[in-house]
């Protein structure tokens, strides 16, 4: 008798995260622009999250846990340690940051997500492994729970990292 | 957090003010194509990003976009949404007319993403001609100019457009209000989607205008 697996698709919305330790999960965010997916795995529990950032920061009263990234990242960690992940074993990717029209003056908003993503991570103590932040192109990114692996797709590239 | 003061009384003539602009935006299309253009009804309503994305087809839905920014005393963004093959149709509709007689348009290319920079400019002009429509009808209600930025055309997923424009609209609010058209082109099959969203720090300037504050 065989048993049949059925793989499971979490999506991140925008300002979403989700969790997984099934090893047929796979962790989603479509279309990201200038938003920033974060994707943690812990290698020893086997446990992974996907946080779909929106904005680098502002208030926190009445948005969702990771719509930005000065509060989210706390969010974040927290959730993936109650879980069973290691702050210490994670392995840390993300991408997005990108900057595809010119909306008002200023730094694009991309940048500034991408250095708030990097800053907030260095505070503590912890760094992104590998990264695809920033450019002018769109990227949905897959986090594969069973062994880490981190895709990022655009409309002509598919990418491992 | 700010929330939107817009009562449901008030949001009815808001979506009355929009009808009759996006009515206009598909007549200017439509005198630039030269072909029939059917507006369907406008839907207005309060989104969150994720909502906003799914009225542009879905995240990564991949679509031909052209984008307005909005300045004056109404500020936010405009964008007409084309599916790739749709806007070559178009395209090819609009550089048909400006080729001279026995003239052909370029073929269709094999792969639909790929634009040569004619077509990216009809496209673009063509949004342009239709958003700035928009505007100027909403700008007879507001008894002054609501002015465009340059327009921008991009190819790439809807999600990834939409992203910046949410940044600019949701860093201090978790809904926005959006309003969405589709235009039809009967002939040759071609769906638009206008999308236009008001900054919600504006929206009380426009709810003055059409007399929508405390109704």
């Amino acid at each position: 008798m065989t048993a049949t697996v059925t793989p499971t698709l979490l999506v991140a919305s925008i300002g979403e995260m989700v969790f997984s330790s099934s090893p047929d999960s796979s962790l989603v965010a479509y279309g990201l622009g200038s938003c920033v997916a974060l994707a943690a795995w812990d290698p020893s529990s086997r446990v992974g999250g996907l946080a779909h950032f929106m904005l680098p920061s502002g208030p926190s009263n009445g948005s969702g846990p990771v719509k930005f990234i000065d509060g989210g990242l706390d969010n974040f960690l927290k959730a993936l340690e109650a879980r069973g992940a290691a702050s210490s074993r994670i392995i840390l990717k993300a991408a997005g940051a990108a900057s595809m029209l010119a909306i008002g003056g200023g730094l694009a908003i991309g940048t500034r997500n991408a250095e708030m993503m990097q800053a907030g991570l260095a505070e503590r103590g912890l760094r992104l492994t590998a990264g695809a932040l920033g450019g002018t192109a769109g990227r949905t990114v897959q986090l594969e729970v069973g062994d880490g692996r981190f895709i990022v797709k655009s409309l002509s590239t598919i990418t491992e990292l | 957090m700010t929330t939107l003061a817009l009562s449901e009384a008030g949001e009815t003539v808001v979506a009355s003010t929009f009808s009759r602009a996006m009515q206009r935006a598909g007549e200017a299309l439509a005198s630039m194509s030269g072909q029939a253009i059917v507006v369907k009804t406008p839907m207005l309503r309060r989104c969150s990003a994720a909502d906003v994305v799914a009225m542009a087809g879905g995240p990564e839905a991949v679509v031909a976009a052209v984008y307005v920014g909005v300045k004056g005393s109404l500020q936010g963004h405009a964008l007409l949404l084309l599916s790739p093959t749709d806007a070559h149709r178009l395209a090819q509709i609009l550089l048909t007319g400006l080729l001279g007689p026995g003239e052909s348009p370029a073929g269709a290319p094999s792969d639909p993403l790929i634009f040569d920079e004619l077509e990216l400019s009809a496209v673009q002009e063509a949004g342009n001609v239709t958003i700035s429509a928009f505007l100027n009808e909403l700008g007879m209600h507001l008894h002054e100019p609501v002015q465009p930025t340059p327009p921008q055309i991009v190819i790439e997923m809807a999600g990834a457009i939409l992203d910046g424009v949410l940044m600019d609209l949701m860093s201090t609010v978790d809904q926005v209000l959006a309003a969405r058209t589709t235009f039809t082109e009967g002939g040759r099959e071609i769906d638009g989607t206008l999308l236009v969203l008001p900054r919600p720090d504006s929206l009380p300037v426009l709810l003055d205008a059409l007399g929508a504050i405390g109704i």
